[in-house]
């Protein structure tokens, strides 16, 4: 479980969070969506301890983030936006190495990675070095990093940017897969079809404040709209970002 | 703790060994070196040591035919071919008056015509000079003997010196610059994985993820250290290697000394070095991690290792006050020069600047990972 209470955060003279409070629930995929520049990426970095908020604070299945970074990281898998694929390694020592960041001893890390390497159907690549990947195959060797310790929480910044159809079916079942196994599973996006696909829990955020949540029945039914894409352009009031 | 260490040590070797590019231009400093060295050397002692022939325009030399046999003994000779490589625009003008000056005993008058402004005739003109010089004396010698007198009394003290100098503690100076360049080596040979793994890491956005994962920023940067500072000592492996096998082809006995790479001066080197390697890479990630690019970073990193030449430096020219000899590097090198000449190695010295070297790899290992937990830092911001 994930709980974000009363963030703020400035950057420079930009107040990249305000007052921002959301939480998600195991068993659920909560869907942070806003326009560019909306302070996804902040808020998420922040739940990661990479940013220290300026006042208000996260919390990773009860364990203060600010308090105890260690043991509220060892709850998390990330898949970063961008990948942070290290370009000489391959897929298979990349995904290892994480693993026993993560705590795995190196049997352990071995054996887990090939599950998620076959999970993620990557054989094919999983023994090439990074350097040359598609779009598509860093963000599959990215999320396989992200799950290969089987997290209780996963965090994704815009997983499906530059996915082909075959890999997004892959990566929605992935998460599906998730919930299911009880995880929470917190992504970032502004595809509208994606989040109205996948997610139980929608957290709108525009200028560093949740607007509105809830399901994504509850948010049509709030704005009176029919389609996601209407009742988030009703919401943040403007059409914003949407473009992008 | 160790455990997770061994595996950010495990994927930096690995990772930094497979950037050939950064890893060859390392090895090539190391192997490079001395073999450019050593040819310099050769090419040196064989100009100390057989000095070219020396061609000049001679006028009215038949004026003068023993004076021009003595030049002669001394490879001085005389040319009409203007187009001979060896002539040099020196002429020496013998007097119309010259044989009747010598006969009656007056000084017969010898000319040197050269431009005395060109730096590249001096070395000619005073080998002209000591020639002349010494014809001068044997003849005046003779005179005193035709005339019974005893040559002797020209010369009223008779300079002696005892050259107390070993054959190896010659070459002090071949040997700082020898020393000088295995110093170097150590901040040189993985100077671009130094970047690379820190600056580049941070480019690559694969940072910030590293750093996500439970493990503190210290543990990254003491990896990152130990990685740099073993292909550091690969590089110093290296250039003691092809050292050791360059040095012994070239032809020392003609200076009167010899520098010879022992495996033992070997061992004493790679154990005076270790920490110096250490230090060497804490400095170079601490400095990469200030810049907030990659171009940044190997400008900095550049100018850094200016502080380390330097000190090596001054132990090379022995210009070394006696303060400096109890600075880091200068200290070490000072150690090995002694211990390569077989003088007994300065320990105090060299255990005040090693234990001084650990102490700045801590402090840089530190400052790094504070700086690890700053997100200006972290981010680039």
């Amino acid at each position: 479980m994930i709980k974000v209470t009363d963030l703020t955060k400035k950057i420079g003279d930009v107040n990249a969070l305000n007052g921002l409070s959301f939480s998600a629930q195991n068993g659920q995929i909560t869907g942070l969506l806003g326009p560019n520049g909306a302070g996804k990426t902040t808020c998420l970095r922040t739940v990661f301890g990479l940013l220290s908020a300026d006042s208000g604070h996260t919390e990773i299945d009860g364990i203060d983030v600010a308090k105890n970074p260690m043991a509220a990281k060892q709850n998390l898998g990330l898949f970063p936006d961008p990948c942070g694929l290290y370009e000489r390694l391959t897929p298979r020592e990349y995904i290892t190495f994480f693993a026993q960041l993560s705590g795995l001893s190196s049997t352990k890390a071995k054996a887990a990675t090939q599950d998620v390497i076959a999970k993620l159907s990557m054989e094919d690549i999983a023994d090439r070095r990074c350097q040359g990947f598609s779009q598509g195959q860093r963000m599959k060797t990215a999320l396989a990093q992200a799950v290969v310790h089987n997290p209780s929480n996963v965090i994704l910044d815009e997983p499906t940017r530059g996915l082909d159809v075959m890999s997004t079916r892959i990566l929605r079942e992935l998460l599906k897969l998730l919930k299911a196994q009880g995880h929470c599973v917190l992504f970032s996006s502004h595809v509208m079809q994606e989040v109205a696909a996948l997610c139980d829990h929608v957290v709108i955020m525009v200028k560093g404040k949740v607007i509105a949540e809830g399901s994504v029945e509850q948010l049509c039914e709030k704005a009176g709209k029919t389609t996601l894409e209407e009742a988030f352009i009703a919401l943040i009031g403007s059409d914003e970002g949407i473009a992008a | 703790m160790i455990n997770l260490l061994k595996v950010l040590y495990k994927k930096e070797v690995l990772d930094a060994s497979r950037d050939k590019r950064s890893v060859m231009a390392g090895l090539y400093y190391a192997i490079g070196t001395p073999i450019a060295m050593c040819l310099l050397l050769s090419v040196l002692l064989q100009q100390l040591t057989s000095p070219e022939g020396l061609k000049i325009t001679l006028i009215n030399a038949e004026q003068a035919p023993s004076l021009v046999a003595h030049l002669k003994t001394n490879e001085i000779d005389s040319t009409d071919d203007k187009n001979d490589a060896q002539l040099k625009p020196i002429t020496l003008k013998i007097s119309d008056d010259y044989q009747k000056n010598m006969r009656e005993g007056h000084p017969a008058t010898v000319t040197l015509i050269a431009d005395k402004s060109n730096d590249k005739l001096g070395k000619h003109i005073s080998r002209i000079e000591r020639a002349l010089a010494s014809y001068n004396s044997e003849v005046a010698s003779l005179r005193l003997i035709s005339r019974g007198i005893d040559p002797s009394i020209m010369r009223t003290i008779a300079v002696q010196t005892h050259d107390e100098a070993t054959p190896d503690s010659k070459g002090g100076m071949f040997l700082g610059i020898a020393t000088l360049s295995i110093i170097l080596t150590v901040f040189y040979a993985a100077m671009n994985l130094a970047i690379d793994t820190s600056a580049g890491e941070r480019e690559r956005n694969s940072l910030s993820l590293l750093l996500s994962h439970p493990l503190s920023s210290l543990q990254i940067v003491l990896a990152k250290s130990a990685a740099i500072a073993t292909f550091s000592m690969i590089g110093l492996v290296l250039i003691l290697i092809v050292s050791k096998i360059t040095y012994g082809l070239v032809p020392w006995e003609q200076l009167g000394f010899s520098i010879t790479i022992t495996p033992t001066f070997m061992l004493f080197c790679f154990a005076v070095c270790l920490p110096i390697a250490l230090m060497s890479a804490s400095l170079q990630v601490f400095v990469s991690f200030m810049a907030k690019s990659f171009k940044e970073a190997q400008s900095y990193v550049t100018m850094v290792l200016f502080i380390p030449m330097a000190l090596s430096m001054v132990t090379t020219y022995d210009i070394a006050t006696d303060i400096i000899q109890w600075v880091p590097i200068a200290a070490q090198q000072y150690a090995l020069i002694e211990f390569i000449k077989g003088n007994p190695v300065p320990v105090p010295q060299l255990v005040l600047s090693t234990l001084i070297t650990v102490v700045l790899f801590a402090v840089f290992s530190w400052l790094s990972s504070k700086m690890l937990k700053s997100e200006k830092v972290v981010f680039g911001l």
